[in-house]
This record gives C-alpha cells, structure tokens and sequence, in this order.
C-alpha cells in the first residue's frame, strides 16, 4: 500500500495547489452559490482547460490525459482545502466509472468530459427503474445536479447515463452552500448503460469525498493552530494554553488518520477494487466525522469571530455536515462496514 | 489485517523465512509459551520465555536492523515490520529482551564507545543479558528532568543512591541503563549522567509493585551505594539527557505492528464471545464493536503512513500520533470486553484470578499513562508538530 505521492503526483499537488490559493478565496466560494449552475464558470474554465485537470481519468485514446483515479484524488484533496466551487469531484468521479464501463457510453461522454465543456452529475441514492432502456423514478439532492449535462443514475444495480436535458432538474436550498444540489426526475428518460455496478460507484464516490475530506480539514486545523498563534489574550497568544494545545493536538492525530486512511481507500480502489466495498465506506465515515470534529472545533477555538457570517470556518462546518450525511450516514455507514466485513 | 498480500519479492520470501523459523522453534519446550506473556501477563512464563530470548539469539532474530559490523542483520524497515508482524502472528511470547533490543542497544550505537558497543550489544544479541529501564522516579513521572537519583565517583567507581520506579522486569534483569544526576550543581536536564549498572549486587534492592491488576509487571528499585564502572557512562557525563533523548528520537514505533496484529486477536476474542453469548444482538455493542474493527483498521493506516517513512525528514512526531490512537482505542476496546459479557463480567476466580477480558479491560488503563502519558504526547504534537508555543 502507497501512502506518499510518487513525483509526479508530487508535482500535481504543487501546481493545482499553488493556482487554487491563488485564484479561490471565501468571497469567490460564496460569490459561485449565487451564479448560474452553483459554480464558478471562469474557475472551472481554467482549471480544465489552462491545467487540463478534467482529463486526468480520461483515456489517451477519447481526449484524456491517460491518468487515473490517484491523480483525481491528488485534485480533490486540493479542492477540497479550498472548497473549490466547481463540480470537479462529481465529474472526475462519473469520468472514472465512464472509463471502466460501455465503450459506447465512454466514446459518446468522456471526450466533453475531458475537456470540460460538459459536466456530469451522480444520482446514485434515487428510487429509480430500469425499463425498456428508460430510466423513470426521482433522485433527491444530487451534487452539482444543476450544473450537469450528463448525469450518472442507480438504476437498481447497474449504472446508466442519462442526459440531462431528456431529465427534470430543480435546483434545492442547501444547508452547505458551497456543493450546489438539484432534485431530478426521470420520466421514461433514454437511459445509456454504463455497466458498472452501482455499489462499485459509490464507494468510489465515497472515496473521493473522503480525500477532499481531509484537505478541507487539513486547511482548517492549520488555519486554526495560525489563529492560535496570532490571537492575544491575558498578554499572550492563546495557544500557549494547555486547554487549547491539547485539543488542537488531537485534531492533528484525527487528521492524520484521516489522511492515512483516505490514501488506504485510493490505493484500494486503483490496485484492489474489490475490497473498496468495506474500504470505501470506511473511509467516507472516517472522514467525514473527522471533518467535522475538525471545523465544530475550528468554530470554538476561533471564538465569536468563528461564529460569524464573514468568516470561512461556517462554510467548512457547513460542508463537513454535507459531507456526512451524503453517500451514506455515520450510522448508515457504520451498518455497511460491520455487514459487508462479516462481523455483524 | 496482515500485510502479507503487498510484500516485494524479497519481502514475500523473508516472510516465509521467519514463518517456517518460527514453526520450527515455537515447538517442544516452547510449545506451551504461545500467547503467554503480553499485556497484563508480563509476570508469566519468565524463565521459560528468557530461554526462549536465548532461542531467538541463536537464530539471529534479535537486533535484525542494527548495522551488520556490530552484530545486526541491517534489514529494512519494512522487513522489521514484517518479523514483528510474523512473530505477533505465531502467538510467539512477549519478549524480555525487548528492553535491551529497543532502548540500550540503539543508544549505544548512536552514542556508545567501540569498547562498549563490544562490551554490552553481544549480550542483547545471544539474549543472554537482559536489561531494565531507570528513568521515572517517585517524583520524577512526566517531569523526566527531576529525577534526584544521585551517583559520584569515587576511586574509579560510579557510587549510586537513590529510588527509581515502573522498572518492568528488574527482577529478571542483569544490568540497569540509569539516569542519575552526576553534577549536584547543575539543574534539570545538565548534570545527568546515562550509567550502566549491574543489578546483581548488594547496593540494589527490587520490590514490585502490586497493580490494580492484582499483578506485578512493575517494581520498585533502591540503590543504595550500588556501584557502576567508571567507564560503564554512555555519553560524557553530565551529558545524559541527550544520550537518553537521542533514543527517543531514532524510535521509529516497528515494533507497534506486532502489537497490532496482538490487538486483532483480542478483537476477534471479544467478538467470539459477543456471539457466543448473544451479545452482538444489542445494537449498541454492535456498532461498538464494528467501531472498534474500524478504529483498528484506521490504526494501522495511520501506522503505515507516518511510520513508514525514513528519520529525519519529519517533524519526528510520528510515534506520538500512533500512540495517542492506539492507547485509546486500547482502552475502549477493554470497556467493550467487559460490557460484552455482562453482570458476568464482574465474577472472578479465587485469588482474583481475572479472565482475559477483565484482564484487558484493567491493563489498558496503563496504556495511556507509560511511555509517556497522553497529555505529554498531545504537549510534543501541539509544540513540535503545530509549533504552537510553550506556555
């Protein structure tokens, strides 16, 4: 098992990094919510087209760069620090599984995919029905549903694809504002079969929520310990206190595990596919709580200025709960692993 | 839970190496020593297992990453990993020689003289000179830097007085590694001197402690007027602290993963019982149970990531991160051993015979207090790993 970057990804991490703390702040994250779509278009136009981020998981052969999901996760782990307000993990996510299924469904999506001038969504938690090659039934708060010209749907077991103009899509409120969401219906919708199981999909789905966990929880526990350290009171800076250090030290353990753990579930699903069906889970449910322990805590340490609309530290509170409850809850979870691993 | 599936070629083959060693030798005598010894059991089998110790030397399993001139194998990191994973896997004994392998033998190659490199590493390697630990005192626990065990030098000999405390096996030991203040002048961490004390002599007295376990892993050891060689100080004297902090420093934990595999056999125990009695029915054991298969799994993760890579090139917090996971979970999963079995769990055996699960559940409570309790590991992550200031 790998759990460091080889160079190149190295490299990746350094330049997608680098140009994200550019170009992203917590006023363009906020800003992207009230756009078309939910997401920053200029945003995403560079990142697919200037960086060719996009094409990572994409073959050669239909416009990608030839990568794979290793590559996707470096991405996400980054835009998951920045909370990027661009529906990358749910097209990268779509791209990979496309990559793997029919060759018809791949040659007819990947290479808009790959250059960014489609998007896709996942509608993986749906009542939805197979019949005749049309898929009816309705799909709830789908990530980056607004936004997408494809959309990946469960249809009982197996995965088809599904224009998004032959569905009805709704933008919904959202609690997070930084993941856009859409309630979408199917009415007897062609349906293009994908032919890849549908538990396989979202596991890897919940594998890349878990990397971009750990990057967004990662900035939060370094943009808290910076607070610390700057923050005077009783003429000292408050991380001197005891109280404060020792929490801040167990959120650092979390966020390592988390990191540990998320990178297990990415070499899994790239070397051992068939095991991401108790390492996926796992992995979701680990993260994500740490995430969220991580910005509750983000929250407190950072006292009233934490509680603030201004402040960034509700934007990540926010999306760690987002991030929890999606693609399977802690409980939900919980069940999965204990049945799937045969302990209970 | 074992590694096994991702070994190199080479790796795959020391494997099987230490596997079929182990086959062959856990078997007569040693037969009835499989799974004696751990946590909670230290007191066991001991002159069976220091035979066994022998054993180990002979097949040269003791000392397998130290440099090959002074008697090591020089194996990888991750071969290392594997032997503790190997040796965990065979229910092989806790060892008593760990001590000297672990602590002195690595002190001594990064700061000992050729003469005792000579001296003292052969014995740790035949397993035929076993060592204890005189750091913590009565008064100095976290506070490492007050111990006020005292030693001077009179007419070529180190001459010893003072109390040390938690000493695991002194009982059993040869020598001592302890830390004692050499320079009455000086205060805190200058003045210490690192010394090499024989424990079988008139001036060292050994009383264990009895534990809440009812158990005596630990002991108490006097020196009064013990006597050390003049040339038995690791370091110059007075310059001890570095000399014992410098072991700290190169601990790469390799050993947590034999520890691991240990925790996956208790888990699987409580697990049985949990479905021996019906217990795994009750929705709340239940998810305590399957939390504690994830918390393991998460464990060993992070184990590998962190541990695995080279010294130097991080902020060397690495075992303090394992240690605030593990100790933890320990604990948890012992509060589970006991809950599992019920009003059951409360009833002892005469003499206060404890099963393994109360066992479990009483021992873990050390885990998060020795080798540096929690709240001293979240003081090293919070200073060294966040940077955050010293208060």
């Amino acid at each position: 098992m790998e759990f460091t970057d080889s160079p190149d990804q190295a490299a990746l991490r350094e330049v997608v990094r680098d140009f994200l703390g550019r170009h992203v702040t917590p006023e363009r994250v906020r800003a992207a919510a009230a756009e078309p779509g939910g997401y920053d278009a200029a945003l995403w136009m560079r990142l697919s087209g200037e960086l060719g981020l996009t094409a990572l998981p994409v073959p050669e052969a239909l416009g990608g760069a030839g990568a794979g999901f290793a590559e996707v996760a470096v991405v996400l782990e980054e835009t998951g620090r920045v909370l990027a307000p661009v529906p990358y993990l749910s097209g990268a996510v779509a791209a990979t599984l496309l990559a793997c299924g029919e060759p018809d469904a791949a040659r007819q999506f990947l290479p808009g995919l790959a250059d960014g001038t489609a998007k896709a969504a996942l509608a993986l938690d749906g009542e939805v029905t197979l019949e005749d090659g049309t898929v009816s039934g309705t799909a709830r708060n789908v990530a980056d549903g607004a936004a997408a010209d494809v959309l990946l749907v469960r249809a009982v077991d197996t995965l088809v694809a599904v224009r998004a103009a032959d569905a009805d899509v709704e933008a919904v409120g959202t609690l997070d504002q930084t993941r856009p969401r859409a309630n979408v219906t199917f009415r007897a919708s062609p349906a293009i079969t994908v032919a890849v199981p549908a538990d396989l999909a979202q596991d890897l789905l919940r594998t890349a929520l878990a990397v971009e966990a750990v990057g967004a929880a990662d900035h939060c526990l370094a943009a808290t310990v910076a607070y610390l350290k700057e923050r005077v009171q009783f003429g000292r800076p408050i991380g001197q206190f005891q109280a404060l250090k020792h929490r801040c030290a167990d959120l650092a353990v979390e966020v390592e595990s988390a990191r540990a753990t998320a990178r297990a579930a990415v070499w899994t699903a790239v070397h051992d596919p068939g095991s991401l069906a108790v390492v996926g889970p796992l992995a979701k449910r680990h993260c994500a709580d740490v995430f969220m322990h991580v910005t509750a805590e983000m929250i407190q340490l950072h006292g009233g200025i934490g509680f603030t609309w201004e402040h960034e530290a509700h934007l990540y509170f926010k999306r760690a709960k987002s991030t929890q409850l999606t693609a399977g809850t802690p409980a939900q979870l919980r069940r999965l692993v204990g049945e799937r691993a045969g302990l209970i | 839970m074992g590694g096994q599936d991702n070994d190199a070629a080479g790796d795959a083959a020391f494997r099987d190496e230490i596997r079929s060693w182990l086959a062959a030798n856990l078997t007569g005598e040693f037969a009835a020593l499989v799974g004696k010894g751990g946590p909670g059991r230290e007191h066991e089998f001991v002159p069976e297992r220091i035979a066994w110790e022998r054993r180990l030397g002979e097949g040269r399993w003791i000392g397998i990453g130290w440099p090959q001139q002074d008697g090591g194998r020089e194996l990888s990191w991750q071969q290392q990993v594997i032997f503790h994973e190997e040796y965990a896997r065979a229910g092989a004994p806790a060892r008593v020689g760990h001590i000297g392998e672990q602590l002195l033998g690595p002190t001594l190659l990064m700061c000992g003289t050729p003469q005792q490199r000579a001296r003292f590493l052969p014995g740790i390697l035949t397993g035929t000179e076993l060592w204890c630990q005189g750091y913590s005192e009565p008064e100095a626990g976290s506070d490492l830097a007050a111990v006020k065990t005292r030693a001077v030098l009179r007419e070529g000999q180190w001459h010893i007085h003072g109390q040390k405390v938690w000493t695991s096996l002194a009982q059993f030991s040869d020598w001592c590694f302890v830390l004692a203040r050499t320079d009455p002048g000086e205060q805190r961490h200058r003045g210490l001197s690192y010394l090499l004390v024989p424990m079988d002599q008139p001036g060292v007295d050994v009383r264990p402690i009895v534990q809440l376990t009812g158990t005596s892993e630990f002991n108490e050891v006097f020196f009064d007027d013990a006597r050390a060689a003049e040339a038995d100080v690791v370091g110059a004297p007075g310059d001890g602290w570095r000399v014992a902090m410098s072991t700290l420093a190169v601990e790469r934990g390799v050993s947590t993963f034999g520890q691991q595999q240990g925790f996956a056999r208790e888990f699987e125990a409580v697990l049985a019982q949990a479905r021996a009695n019906g217990g795994i029915a009750d929705p709340d054991l239940a998810a305590r149970l399957v939390d504690a298969w994830i918390g393991l799994r998460v464990l060993r993760y992070t184990a590998q990531a962190t541990l695995g890579v080279p010294a130097g090139t991080t902020p060397g917090t690495e075992a303090n991160i394992v240690k605030l996971l593990w100790a933890p979970w320990h604990q948890r999963l012992g509060e589970l051993a006991v809950d599992v079995l019920g009003a059951a769990g409360t009833e002892v055996g005469p003499d206060y015979d404890l099963s393994d699960a109360q066992r479990l559940f009483l021992y873990t409570r050390s885990d998060t207090i020795y080798g540096g309790s929690n709240e001293i590991q979240r003081n090293v992550i919070a200073e060294r790993l966040l940077g955050l200031p010293r208060g």
